[in-house]
């Protein structure tokens, strides 16, 4: 493993990048995801996972049972946006002016 | 971080908006700045969140107008401390009958006034403007300052630039307590006892437990907001769409309108990923063969009366609260602002209608 190895094959992100977040202190996946956004891609951190964790764990001198898993979101896997239609299908569009200001 | 336990300033709380203000008090030349955050940077508030940078349609019009002032430092920002992929993509807030028209055209003579640039697109102007909108959409207001930032980025080169100045970081490390002796304050955390002449409260959602501490009332609210990430797609949403989505650059779409009082409860649930997903087609229809990769949720802090929390807490000397919602459109602001208060105890632009003192007023 060198600095332009790849860890996250989604997202393009190196070893050295992972290094790069590690340095500011991260201590979990999750940590290093929101950073570097390595297990944010298509397959949700099923292939990075591992290494990065086996990175923390040396890093940081824990066990690697003690690095908790990501946070697991629906969907598992990948579906297409529609497959979500519920029913009722008659509902008004939603807008802020309808509805109030919901903008960050 | 090293072994000095005096500090001239602490800031409590680690995201968009402490080291916003972090920022701007080193770039100042602030020396001796402590920053402590219970978790790691973008664990809470900040680092979940569409990122929008957002003028238009904010009330009241002063409010407006005041995110406006903070959606011009991004551009500066930008040049000091890095890529942050801040883009100003212009905002569309769209609606789809003739009785919006009438609020819109309400909400644009007003905000005119106030100084912010909006305007009433047509259906056709629209579409022009977004060629893949639902051909359903009545009209739309628009405004060119509104855009988005990369919220991940923008932590990660603020805190780049905090270190290049000097400013220590304790992550991980939550705050148990606070007192104040001999004119200083004393931060009793889970890594020890850290003093400083001026401390600042801006822990978000946790700023209330904060403010208990020194028997400050902070009147906050949670409130959750969900979204829906898609896979990468190629560029089709060029706006900021109010109230809504937008595309990020490396090609995901953001859908997430939704605002609920679910306290600290950051599970996405179906019935709301249900009804997202279909306004994000029934506002852009072709969005319903895109793959979704995930969804995720975020608290909101939103101050009771829903204008930021800003400036020196009146009954304890030394001290300063930020704490609001919209951070990161006014992370530049804020920044600014409560650094110049903090260190000559003045700002440029008025915070008057931003103290905390406007709640006790209220109750006498």
């Amino acid at each position: 493993m060198n600095e332009e190895t790849i860890i996250c094959p989604c997202e393009d992100v190196t070893y050295s990048d992972l290094e790069s977040v590690l340095s500011l202190g991260a201590e979990t996946f999750d940590d290093v995801k929101r950073f570097t956004r390595c297990g944010m891609g298509s397959c949700q951190a099923k292939a990075c996972f591992y290494q990065v964790s086996k990175l923390i764990s040396k890093r940081k001198q824990i066990p690697l049972s003690k690095i908790p898993y990501t946070h697991m979101r629906l969907p598992l896997r990948m579906i297409p946006l529609e497959s979500l239609l519920g029913e009722d299908k008659e509902k008004p569009v939603k807008t802020s002016l309808s509805e109030g200001h919901a903008n960050e | 971080m090293n072994n000095q336990r005096e500090y001239e300033v602490i800031i409590i709380g680690a995201g968009v908006v402490g080291n916003g203000i972090a920022y701007h008090l080193s770039d100042k030349k602030q020396k001796n700045i402590l920053v402590i955050d219970k978790g790691f940077p973008l664990s809470g508030t900040s680092g979940a969140t569409q990122a929008w940078v957002w003028v238009h349609g904010k009330k009241p019009d002063t409010y407006a107008y005041f995110t406006k002032c903070s959606a011009e430092l991004y551009p500066e920002l930008e040049r000091k401390i890095g890529d942050i992929e801040y883009a100003r993509t212009g905002g569309i807030e769209p609606f789809f009958s003739v009785e919006e028209m009438k609020e819109a055209e309400k909400m644009v003579q007003s905000q005119s006034n106030a100084g912010i640039p909006v305007e009433l697109l047509s259906r056709e102007e629209v579409l022009k403007k977004e060629p893949y909108f639902s051909q359903n959409v009545v009209g739309a207001t628009y405004s060119p300052v509104d855009g988005n930032v990369n919220p991940f980025k923008l932590l990660e080169k603020y805190i780049k630039a905090n270190r290049a100045h000097d400013v220590t970081f304790s992550f991980y490390n939550e705050v148990t307590g606070i007192d104040k002796k001999a004119g200083k304050f004393v931060v009793h955390t889970q890594k020890g006892k850290f003093t400083a002449e001026k401390l600042v409260l801006a822990g978000g959602l946790w700023t209330k437990k904060l403010g208990a501490f020194l028997n400050v009332s902070v009147p906050i609210e949670k409130v959750r907001g969900q979204i829906i990430v898609t896979e990468p797609l190629k560029p089709f949403i060029h706006h900021t769409i109010g109230g809504m989505m937008r595309q990020m650059q490396c090609g995901p779409v953001l859908i997430g309108y939704s605002m609920e009082k679910a306290g600290y409860d950051r599970r996405s649930t179906l019935d709301i990923i249900q009804e997202t997903a279909k306004f994000g087609i029934q506002y852009y229809p072709d969005l319903a063969k895109a793959n979704v990769v995930r969804c995720f949720s975020g608290i909101r802090v939103i101050p009771e009366d829903g204008i930021p929390i800003l400036g020196k807490v009146p009954q304890v000397d030394q001290l300063y609260i930020a704490v609001t919602h919209s951070g990161v459109t006014l992370s530049p602001l804020i920044g600014t602002l409560m650094s110049e208060l903090i260190m000559k105890d003045t700002t440029s632009i008025s915070i008057k209608d931003y103290q905390i003192s406007r709640f006790s007023k209220q109750s006498v």
